[in-house]
């Protein structure tokens, strides 16, 4: 909020070249702020395919839940743990969740902080998607757990039993960060929204309950000088606590590994490479939700493709350190002269886990190669194609992080193997259900683009014929009529 | 409460209207904007905004009552894990650092209502639905005797609409 706007460079500008994509991305076929209200308000009218996407979300959660009652019935012995891998699909998917909202807070809040420009109009997806992906990943502990109606003794709170959570041990670090991440990450979500929903107050002229609805939420938001000047404050400071929450809260997971004696989990390096891995796999799944809705919403206009390419900027440099911190981690294997390490990682990459292992490097190594050639980064079908096999491979980062090393520990008589179970792949899939539910809901009664960041990108109507192209009516000139991203 | 409101389509139209306004003295000035502008903030002048002390504060108590509750409880329940001492500052920092985040961040967010005034339950006097969409308001606030004189001045920088309000 309140970034800093700049001019619109000439289109003799020597800098504006194709491939600009940073803080300079202007809307240019967006004119005026009542375009910005019209187009985006616009897509908040439910259609017939919102309506089966909705219904194939919520039937898809409710085999999710039915697999879950089974489980609570039956016990988790009816999932695939076997003797020494006791966690399985549920953990692994935590982890994949988490990693997919680090995204949100990172778009929203890290690049707010770079003043990176191409974050104006994807960040209020990504920061709904953030708070739906932990509200995702909040579930799988509990699944996780053979009685989850005791979760809450992971809290610390006054009780009968006089005990304590132990605060040396990960998984308490863990529920502190998870939700200390979901609160700061809803209340960033919500604090955006009010101008926005303030808009929606004022310009919705048919449903009284709706109005009265975004009347209470927008708490009497009235635009003065005065609410935006404490708003771009309270902002700032919000997105300044964030970024390092951001960086904490994925090291805090990945210490639920790296605190352990186990091989392959035993290592300094998994904070970073976690991070790093998140915001991957976060990115990947941005990309995965904005490239549908822009074309749906017909919101081409407003997500450029200089945005996306950006975005795939982003994706590529965080492959290129995940891949170096794979490159690490089979280095310190190989270099540390630890006989079980050095096992255990031949085994991960050549032998049991090769197919894991396979899938995991040409998801996350070789395809994003590909990002490196501007034609495909620009090329939507193929962003979508790659959003895809970035969250599996990401899914199967963690796989092959967890499993391996469970299933080949220090002695050879616990090595086992692991196949998850039809109950398994159900919660899985109900978790995609429950993700997507929330998300669909989200895009037809809230705005997907930040309409009150949008405008301050768009040229404000000016009386005096402005050096940029606006006429004394306050009508936009085409300040350059190939403007790379407006069209496809 | 009295004064004048206007609307304006332009900005610099606004924008000079604040200045001379200012410049007379005319009465304090509330300006409705869709969206912030530094042209505006520049032409008000307004003072540093106070939300940065309530995020200090809840940072500072968020992380005493973080470091609090991990050394207290510890020993409380004292449990010796790994040789390690009873009250451990390094693995504590995470809860200190965690819930100065969350403290910090609400009490932010309460410093911005507080400041802002909001929720407001009343309406606001002048306030008008184009000023969340493409137009400017500006409302000034005035005796009735200048209100006339303000109300020319304003028709005089671009104001399409000025009519009095109470």
């Amino acid at each position: 909020m309140a970034t800093v706007t700049r001019p619109v460079p000439s289109s003799e500008d020597p800098r504006r070249r194709p491939n600009i994509a940073s803080a300079d991305i202007q809307l240019p076929a967006v004119r005026d702020y009542e375009q910005v209200d019209r187009e985006i308000i616009g897509t908040l009218h439910p259609t017939v395919a919102w309506f089966i996407g909705l219904g194939f979300a919520v039937f898809v959660l409710a085999v999710g839940i039915f697999a879950w009652m089974y489980q609570i019935y039956a016990g988790t012995g009816v999932d695939g743990y076997t003797g020494s891998v006791m966690w399985g699909v549920f953990i692994i998917t935590f982890v994949f969740w988490v990693g997919i909202g680090h995204a949100g807070t990172l778009i929203s809040a890290i690049l707010y902080l770079f003043r990176a420009g191409f974050r104006t109009t994807i960040y209020r997806c990504a920061e709904a998607m953030t708070v739906f992906a932990v509200m995702t990943a909040g579930i799988f502990p509990i699944l996780h757990m053979g009685r989850p109606w005791k979760f809450y003794w992971l809290v610390p709170y006054p009780n009968w039993r006089y005990i304590w959570p132990q605060f040396k041990s990960p998984l308490v670090w863990d529920v502190f960060a998870i939700l200390t991440y979901l609160t700061i990450s809803s209340t960033f979500l919500y604090v955006g929204l009010i101008p926005d929903i303030a808009v929606l107050r004022d310009r919705e002229n048919i449903s009284p309950i709706r109005k009265r609805i975004f009347s209470v939420l927008s708490l009497g938001w009235r635009n003065s000088d005065r609410e935006w000047r404490h708003f771009a404050r309270a902002y700032l400071f919000l997105a300044a606590l964030s970024t390092p929450l951001v960086l904490s809260v994925h090291s805090v997971v990945s210490f639920d590994f790296a605190m352990a004696l186990v091989p392959g989990w035993h290592t300094t390096i998994f904070p970073p490479y976690f991070v790093a891995g998140a915001i991957y796999s976060g990115v990947g799944m941005v990309l995965m939700i904005i490239i549908p809705i822009r074309k749906w919403f017909k919101l081409q206009h407003y997500v450029t493709i200089n945005h996306l390419d950006a975005a795939a900027k982003l994706a590529l440099f965080t492959s290129l350190i995940v891949a170096c911190a794979y490159t690490t981690e089979w280095f310190v294997a190989w270099f540390s002269g630890n006989e079980v390490e050095q096992t255990f990682f031949w085994n991960r990459i050549f032998g049991q886990w090769m197919w894991a292992s396979a899938i995991l490097y040409t998801c996350n190594i070789v395809l994003p190669i590909t990002l490196f050639s501007q034609r495909l980064r620009r090329n939507t079908t193929w962003l979508f194609i790659l959003s895809i096999t970035i969250n599996i491979g990401m899914w199967f980062e963690r796989f092959v992080i967890i499993v391996p090393s469970m299933s080949h520990e220090f002695e050879p008589w616990r090595w086992t193997s692991y196949r998850p179970t039809w109950v398994d792949y159900a919660i899985l899939c109900g978790s995609f259900g429950w993700f997507f539910m929330w998300f669909l809901l989200f895009i037809k009664q809230l705005p997907v683009i930040a309409i009150s960041e949008v405008k301050e990108i768009v040229m404000p109507r000016l009386r005096a014929t402005h050096s940029h192209g606006v006429t004394v009516t306050g009508e936009h000139i085409d300040y350059e009529r190939e403007t790379p991203g407006e069209h496809e | 409460m009295r004064g004048v409101i206007a609307h304006f389509r332009e900005l610099d139209s606004l924008v000079e209207a604040i200045e001379e306004l200012k410049e007379k003295r005319s009465g304090d000035i509330t300006v409705y904007t869709p969206t912030p502008r530094h042209e505006i903030e520049q032409a008000i002048h307004p003072p540093p905004s106070p939300v940065r002390k309530f995020t200090l504060i809840g940072g500072l108590l968020g992380v005493t009552f973080g470091y609090w509750i991990a050394i207290w409880a510890s020993d409380y329940w004292p449990l010796v894990v790994g040789g390690k001492p009873i009250a451990s500052w390094v693995p504590y920092t995470i809860f200190g650092f965690e819930v100065m985040v969350l403290v910090g961040g609400l009490s932010t967010v309460a410093g911005l209502f507080i400041t802002s005034r909001i929720p407001k339950l009343t309406m606001t006097v002048g306030y008008d639905p184009r000023f969340s969409s493409g137009d400017y308001g500006l409302w000034l606030e005035c005796a009735p005797d200048r209100a006339s004189e303000a109300a020319a001045l304003l028709r005089a920088r671009g104001a399409t609409e000025v009519r009095s309000e109470r």
